[in-house]
């Protein structure tokens, strides 16, 4: 921009009258006010200008201006440049780290120097895999006196309530006159400030006694993991009461695999999730499929593990461990597993979902139903119950129980929790064939939700038992993963272990659960890059009489990446209820999905999993299952399913009309109803509950260890 | 030259004002807007949704009222001044006494479903007020200490109503917004020394009279790193934010500190250290050339002003919006310890946005017209 000649030939007064000038000012002298202009330009006209008194004031007014404008400017360029070297001086020149001491503040912390006594070794900390600091002992002193050796009790009350206010005076007092005794606490977990105030008043007869104080830095991150310690220090639950004996005997830290980072994630996302949808509770596991190591547990509502004293009973609960709930369609997963790997079914098979099952005095059904016969990868991407019923049938109930056994499902998970509650399950001689059928979409046994994580890593890991644990085992976890291979389509080679069910039943079982996340009700839980696959469940909770209608547990049971897994994501709202944004419904695709596709995307980065798009269409294809498969040809027909299922097979199978006008929910509530007649389908998810519960489910108040 | 036509019209049209847009200036704004836009969309995860698009349809509706009142003649906003001041004065009296409390301070008042926030409206009010008053003053008079009251008090009596909401640090800028009016308006140097010699001991002893819980937030805010997990928490994540980002930064979208939510108010206050986490020193110090063009701009449309008034609105306006720049940014970096400034058009924030595109469109308005003559000037005699 040009700077802008003062010009006197702009005055505009021409025209107009002028007031004659005051004596005090100065006669106009034009010449002296063309500071700055181009002097060619306005020499020649000057002549013609009449300048009058207060023009030249305020050409006086505007001239100081211009200066003061030129000071105001050099004051912003200094105050800019100054901006500009903090700058640098934040970034590149002193950039501040995050405060990480240089050794563990364990070690910083010198043992308390206490005249005469053995300090005894402190409880040892309890750190994350990482090594961040999860509960730790600091070191305090309790009070005491000793009677005999005290001069004037009331004056050493006197004093001591100086410095102790909370003290009770005349209680300290009467106690400290007790002349019988040689020992009296007067106060616990002195601060170190009080502790050098008290010495200073130089009261003889009074001693320290070093003690200690249970921390925990995080707060309620994982609160129900670790417990807490009671006013002894000994473990009240979690890791500390599990571990109690470790902790005091050997100060070395307990090392969790517990990714405190992973950990703040899942709590965030299910505590916001609970929130949006009125949940009473949620749950949230990460597990490393390979190595079985839990990662974050997320029980919600929690407490300060500082404040264990005052959380309440519920709080305390830890749902992924005591919780039992029925796993309900995410269960549908090792139903296809167990008949896939008997050879029992293929995934070219199809399964009548046109029609409910009656058996005994119940009836079962679909929610939302296709209303036709289905595919076997259908039958997961439509979490159909019929279809599920269908395949535990030709599984048959021996099998069944065979395989639930061998997954671990009728035993307590034995993870290093004192909390872990037992499945509830029905004995061999009371499974009858309803069982079988109800089971097949998880209802009529109740696991905890890592039961569940459990189950459903082994079918992603190649088929490798694991034993889930608490304690971290590798520096960088990833299960004995020395390189990921070049080829990111190819499956990760199984990690060691027992193997309980074959290769090609996992490579399958990793293809459906993509399915489902691509095609089926697991959409809302994609994130580009992460391939994840999954399975919704959404089961309606058990009450005092019966299944409660519209009080779910909505879970989903998710694993990442599904072309070589290696993380499984679990998160379940207890009783959420279905808002605007879930378009009425309160079901695991949109409540639960969402959450865990969030808790993925954010903990993917740090677990070291950057999002793969380059091999995006490799993956998609190696990962790719039809939802209708073609019979290979010469491949048999599948006997036990035609027997299982006498009826015979409509001749409109092969229509695959949907019904018109019929919304496709993100997941119904693919809840079992097995009620004494058929109604409308459109009104059974609103049916009573079963009469007499021994002959049907094993109807488990979910939340009866409450 | 047709300037000097125009200056003897009233008015001239439309398409003539429009004509003398500086343009060039409006671009950078959008520059800076464009800014604002990606560093949001960053803020928000890699996402339009919730702030980028928001942010543009804001800064759209700034736009259309900026040259709306760039439109309007300057003469027109020299009348309106004192007004504008005394609704503004009104405003804060309203908050004061039943505005709303957001995030600890009363501050804001619902007005038709737009929060307003009457600290910021107030700074421009009297921006306009302090130059209309010396624009009416010759040098002579400006000499006169009597003559000075008047303008102290229409300064003072809004900064004591700020402090009592309390808003300390745009108390501060309020008060500085009037210092530099008053020194561009040619005071004289030893006055300003004489006005702010006694303000140390002054706030010395208004502390004592403080009761301790006012005393602890004084202490917090002038050093917050007392506080690591309150105030000071913000400016420790800002400052590691920074220094992760180096030289060149993570690369967009990259920004760990950012995206996991280990810096707060991302979106708002610190959204300058979202972008030198992403874009490093180089990205940080190319952002605030970007803030130095436009302040700098304002500066020059200031010069070229031949009328007092619209040089001293152009000159308070272009201080006001340097006063956000420069306590935003130092804030982040933890150099002073203001809070709750936003960035200007970059931050995540409606009424701020709205503030400063209003004062832009008086700048504009200002310059467009530059030339035009004040026909009240003999008044000042």
């Amino acid at each position: 921009m040009r700077e802008p000649p003062d010009d006197p030939r702009t005055g505009p007064d021409d025209g107009e009258p002028t007031p004659p000038p005051p004596s005090d000012m100065p006669p106009p002298r034009a010449p002296a006010f063309r500071r700055g202009a181009a002097r060619d330009d306005a020499v020649p006209r000057i002549e013609t200008v009449r300048l009058t008194a207060p023009d030249l004031k305020r050409r006086a007014a505007m001239a100081k201006t211009r200066r003061r404008l030129g000071f105001t400017a050099i004051g912003f360029g200094v105050l800019f440049v100054a901006v500009m070297l903090k700058l640098a001086d934040a970034t590149i020149i002193q950039p501040l780290q995050p405060h990480r001491p240089e050794r563990p503040i364990a070690q910083l912390l010198d043992p308390p120097k206490t005249a005469g006594s053995v300090s005894p070794a402190r409880r040892a900390t309890i750190t994350d895999r990482n090594g961040e600091i999860l509960a730790i002992s600091l070191p305090t002193a309790a009070l005491y006196a000793n009677p005999r050796e005290l001069i004037d009790p009331a004056d050493a009350a006197h004093k001591l309530k100086s410095v102790l206010p909370k003290l009770d005076e005349e209680e300290a007092a009467k106690r400290l006159a007790e002349s019988g005794k040689q020992f009296v606490y007067l106060a616990r977990q002195l601060s170190p400030r009080e502790q050098l105030m008290i010495n200073a008043l130089g009261i003889p007869g009074i001693y320290f006694e070093p003690t200690e104080r249970r921390r925990y830095p995080m707060g309620r991150a994982a609160a129900q993991v670790l417990g807490g310690v009671d006013v002894d220090g000994h473990g009240v639950a979690g890791v500390e009461r599990f571990f109690d004996q470790r902790l005091h005997d050997d100060p070395t830290p307990l090392r969790l695999s517990i990714d405190v980072r992973v950990q703040a994630v899942v709590r965030d996302e299910l505590s916001q999730a609970m929130d949006e949808f009125r949940a009473i509770g949620a749950c949230g596991i990460v597990m490393d499929v390979r190595t079985g190591e839990v990662l974050a547990m997320v029980s919600l509502p929690d407490y300060d593990a500082n404040m264990v004293g005052s959380a309440s009973p519920d709080e305390r609960f830890n749902r992924a461990v005591t919780g039992m709930y029925e796993p309900g369609s995410t269960f549908k997963l090792q139903t296809a597993a167990m008949a896939l790997d008997g050879g029992i079914a293929h995934i070219w098979d199809e399964f009548d979902a046109s029609r409910p099952i009656r058996i005994g005095r119940f009836t079962i059904t679909d929610f939302e139903g296709k209303h036709r016969w289905l595919y076997l990868p259908e039958v997961l991407a439509y979490s159909s119950n019929l279809g599920a019923a269908h395949i535990a049938q030709a599984v048959g109930a021996e099998r069944q129980r065979a395989w639930l056994r061998g997954m671990g499902m009728f035993n307590r998970i034995g993870i290093e929790l004192p909390e872990v509650g037992l499945p509830i399950v029905q004995p061999a001689s009371n499974w009858k064939e309803v069982t079988t059928l109800t089971v097949g979409f998880g209802h009529g046994i109740a696991v905890s939700p890592l039961h569940v994580v459990r189950g459903t890593a082994v079918l992603a890991n190649g088929g490798i038992m694991l034993q889930p644990t608490i304690l971290a085992k590798s520096l960088q976890g990833g299960g004995h993963l020395d390189a990921m291979p070049a080829n990111p389509t190819q499956p990760l080679p199984p990690p060691p272990g027992e193997r309980i069910l074959q290769q090609s039943t996992s490579d399958t079982i990793r293809k459906l659960m993509r399915l489902v996340v691509t095609d089926g009700y697991g959409k809302t839980a994609e994130i580009p890059g992460y391939y994840v696959g999954g399975k919704t469940g959404t089961a309606e909770k058990v009450g005092a009489h019966g299944y409660r209608k519209h009080t779910n547990v909505a879970a989903f049971m998710s694993v990442f990446p599904m072309n070589q897994p290696r993380y499984a994501v679990y998160m379940m709202l207890d009783e959420p209820h279905a808002n605007a944004s879930t378009h009425g419904y309160a079901t695991a695709g949109w409540v639960a999905a969402p959450a865990a596709g969030r808790v993925i995307a954010r903990i993917g980065p740090m677990l070291g999993l950057l999002p793969d798009i380059a091999d995006a269409d490799a993956i998609k294809q190696a990962l790719y299952i039809p939802l209708q498969p073609g019979r290979p040809p010469g491949a048999p027909r599948t006997p036990p399913v035609a027997a299982a299922t006498p009826e015979a097979r409509p001749a409109a199978t092969g229509q695959r009309a949907q019904r018109p006008g019929q919304p496709i929910p993100a997941n119904g509530p693919m809840t079992p109803v097995l009620r004494p007649a058929p109604r409308d389908q459109r009104h059974q998810a609103q049916a009573e509950p079963p009469a007499a519960p021994p002959t049907a489910a094993v109807l488990v108040p979910a939340l009866a260890t409450r | 030259m047709s300037d000097r036509r125009l200056i003897r019209e009233t008015s001239f049209d439309l398409t003539g004002k429009l004509f003398r847009v500086s343009w060039l200036y409006v671009l950078l704004l959008c520059a800076l807007a464009g800014v604002g836009y990606a560093a949001l969309y960053s803020a928000a995860g890699g996402s339009p949704e919730p702030y980028a698009t928001r942010h543009v349809m804001r800064f759209s509706f700034g736009l259309v009222l900026m040259l709306g009142i760039a439109l309007v003649d300057i003469r027109f906003i020299a009348r309106l001044a004192w007004p504008a001041y005394a609704a503004s004065l009104a405003l804060l009296v309203l908050v004061a006494r039943m505005g709303h409390v957001g995030k600890g301070a009363q501050r804001w008042i619902e007005l038709g479903g737009i929060q307003l926030q009457p600290s910021e409206m107030m700074k421009v009010a009297l921006v306009l007020a302090l130059a209309s008053w010396f624009h009416r003053a010759s040098w002579e008079r400006m000499g006169n200490p009597l003559f000075l009251i008047p303008p102290i008090i229409a300064v003072l009596a809004p900064v004591g109503l700020i402090l009592k909401e309390p808003n300390l640090g745009t108390a501060v800028i309020t008060a500085m917004v009037g210092a530099v009016m008053f020194f561009g308006a040619g005071v004289r140097w030893w006055k300003f020394v004489l006005v702010a010699a006694p303000v140390p001991f002054a706030a010395k002893i208004g502390y004592g009279y403080l009761h301790d819980y006012q005393k602890a937030r004084i202490d917090t805010f002038l050093n917050p790193e007392s506080d690591p997990l309150g105030a000071g928490y913000n400016i420790i994540q800002s400052k590691i934010a920074l220094g992760s980002g180096g030289m060149w930064g993570k690369g967009y979208l990259q920004g760990t500190q950012g995206h996991l939510n280990f810096l707060p108010e991302k979106q708002t206050d610190f959204i300058f250290t979202m972008i030198g986490e992403e874009f490093g020193l180089v990205g940080g110090l190319a952002v605030m050339g970007l803030l130095a063009l436009i302040v700098l701009g304002g500066m020059l449309i200031a010069l070229r002003c031949r009328n007092q008034f619209g040089r001293l609105v152009a000159l308070g306006i272009s201080f006001n919006f340097f006063m956000y720049v420069f306590v935003n940014i130092a804030m982040v970096m933890g150099a002073i310890p203001v809070g709750g400034v936003p960035l200007p058009l970059v931050s995540h924030g409606g009424s701020a946005m709205i503030t400063v595109m209003i004062g832009f469109g008086l700048l504009m308005s200002a310059y467009v017209h530059r030339d035009v003559e004040f026909e009240d000037r003999r008044d000042a005699v």
